[in-house]
């Protein structure tokens, strides 16, 4: 298991587990349902659970794993980081008093007029 | 049979059609901003199952990274904090899109459903007579 690997499924695993934590669906998901949860491996994913509950991000908890307080911090700070900057607005988009907003059929005809205007 | 009763019996069979829980999503957000868990709710009404919230997860991971969705924390006092969901205004120009595709695919399966309630209306007309009592 390579470090940046690491990284990258720990990011993901502890994002993908407090998402699960705070919409209420589950607390302490076994590796089979994690795996499920984020279509990976089960096989692949168990070892890296393993070291993160060695790191102490996660810990057993009967048959599942469990974020810890620092696994749950770094969950939720590292989720807001990963999109941030992806929203902004795009050259040539129409504003938010536009027309276009009225119906689908003028959004329609104002993406093709912008389209077809496009730079 | 008739399309509509064959419709009801084999309503549970009915599963979405490949890729549009994505649409079905902007479309949701469209209507308001809503966290994962009333997504998931929500979703139901197009065929989706609430038994998959990763599907649900990936799908709005894939929209946001693609600038089509936006999600923010909402603070609770009772629980954790939760991502709240909205669209963006390139979220509204791909629903508008995706929108457009679904209606010449309804023009499509339109056609195909008109000549297969020939073909069903032949079979029936074809169909020996049942004695009355």
């Amino acid at each position: 298991m390579g470090e940046l690997d690491a990284l990258r499924v720990r990011d993901e695993v502890l994002q993908a587990m407090y998402w699960m934590h705070a919409e209420g669906l589950d607390d302490v998901p076994t590796v089979e349902n994690l795996a499920r949860f984020l279509a990976v491996p089960a096989e692949t994913l168990e070892a890296y659970l393993e070291r993160f509950c060695a790191d102490g991000y996660l810990e057993r908890s009967g048959t599942g794993y469990r974020l810890t307080a620092t696994g749950e911090e770094l969950g939720k700070r590292t989720f807001a980081e990963e999109f941030a900057g992806l929203t902004g607005a795009g050259h040539g988009e129409c504003d938010a008093d536009c027309w276009c907003h009225d119906s689908p059929e003028d959004a329609a005809r104002c993406l093709e007029d912008r389209v077809g205007h496009a730079h | 049979m008739p399309i509509e009763a064959a419709s009801r019996e084999s309503a549970a069979e009915v599963t979405p059609p490949k890729d549009f829980l994505r649409p079905c999503l902007l479309l949701l957000l469209r209507e308001h901003p809503a966290h994962g868990y009333d997504l998931l709710a929500r979703t139901q009404a197009f065929g989706f199952k609430s038994s998959d919230p990763g599907r649900l997860y990936r799908s709005l991971r894939g929209l946001e990274r693609e600038g089509l969705v936006h999600s923010t924390w909402e603070v609770s006092d009772t629980g954790p904090d939760r991502r709240i969901y909205q669209l963006t205004r390139p979220g509204m120009e791909e629903l508008h899109r995706r929108a457009r595709a679904i209606a010449g695919t309804r023009r499509l399966m339109d056609a195909f459903l008109g000549r297969y309630e020939e073909f069903v209306a032949l079979e029936r007309e074809s169909e020996p007579r049942r004695p009355s009592r």
